[in-house]
């Protein structure tokens, strides 16, 4: 990790959230600044449910399409009420600024007829400053 | 001598009398700021059922039932439902579906079932109700096997 990308992640730090337990994702709304060309975000996704899930995490842009972001871990099994932290280091793409959505998704309960899959978005706002 | 001294003291104390104690005291300030925050956790799944002329597969038919999910939050949130991308059906149903995802909620807040985004700007916790249709036009009808879709609620 370069230092530049250790800052934008020491800026993402302010977005911790004081506890994340019995929460889907928190938090769900931040603004990064950014001396890079990209910015980070760490996000806590967690478990409400009393047995192991699996969760992935996606990024999409303002209308839902995919947005090359690293994430790690993208896909992982999260036990019963536990959370961990996530984090999602989104580019800018040339661009000033950059609105993405972080997205928790899991399937809980599978091979039903209708399944239901919970989706916990999140919005940040990420600033690139010169 | 020992006069004065009982006389200095009792003069003193008096003086001392009425006067109030100079503790000081400082204020301790607590701030908490909570962000919007969702939860959901699915209870059930929901089950479709054929209607009697096989143009419609739906949790609203007699014999299905809706999928249920548990929405607790602190408002300033929106709720909504995906179109429906992911399905499975048997080898013998050639013909297109057309699937209606729909939600409603019960509980702090109450919403009419709705297939579009509903705010959300208080507090509390609901219990909502994820419905799903397929149906099919003209001379088509759904064919014997098994049918399964996946509904995507989303929070955010």
């Amino acid at each position: 990790m370069t230092p530049f990308r250790t800052l934008a992640t020491a800026l993402a730090v302010g977005l911790i959230p004081a506890a994340a337990a019995a929460q889907s994702m928190s938090p769900m709304r931040g603004e990064v600044n950014s001396f890079t060309d990209v910015f980070a975000v760490r996000v806590f996704p967690a478990n409400p449910y009393d047995q192991k899930i699996k969760i992935e995490i996606h990024v999409y842009d303002q209308d839902f399409q995919p947005v090359d972001a690293r994430i790690s871990p993208a896909a992982f099994q999260l036990g019963a009420q536990a959370s961990r932290p996530v984090l999602v280091v989104v580019p800018f793409g040339g661009a000033a600024e950059r609105k993405v959505r972080i997205c928790t998704e899991s399937i809980p309960f599978p091979n039903q007829q209708t399944q239901i899959r919970a989706q916990i978005c999140g919005k940040f706002f990420g600033h690139r400053k010169s | 001598m020992k006069l004065f001294r009982t006389a200095f003291g009792a003069t003193l104390l008096v003086a001392c009398l009425g006067q109030p104690a100079s503790a000081a005291t400082q204020n301790v300030i607590f701030n908490g700021t909570i962000t919007p925050t969702c939860t959901l956790v699915i209870a059930t799944n929901g089950t479709m059922t054929v209607s009697p002329d096989l143009q419609t597969l739906s949790s609203h038919n007699s014999g299905g039932s809706a999928g249920t999910v548990t929405l607790t939050t602190t408002g300033g949130v929106s709720l909504s439902v995906d179109p429906v991308t992911a399905t499975t059906v048997p080898s013998a149903d050639t013909t297109s579906t057309t699937w209606t995802p729909t939600y409603s909620s019960a509980g702090a807040h109450s919403i009419v079932e709705t297939g579009s985004a509903t705010a959300i700007s208080t507090p509390g916790a609901d219990l909502v109700s994820v419905h799903l249709a397929g149906t099919k036009g003209g001379s088509n009808r759904f064919a014997n096997g098994n049918y399964q879709a996946t509904v995507t609620l989303r929070c955010e």
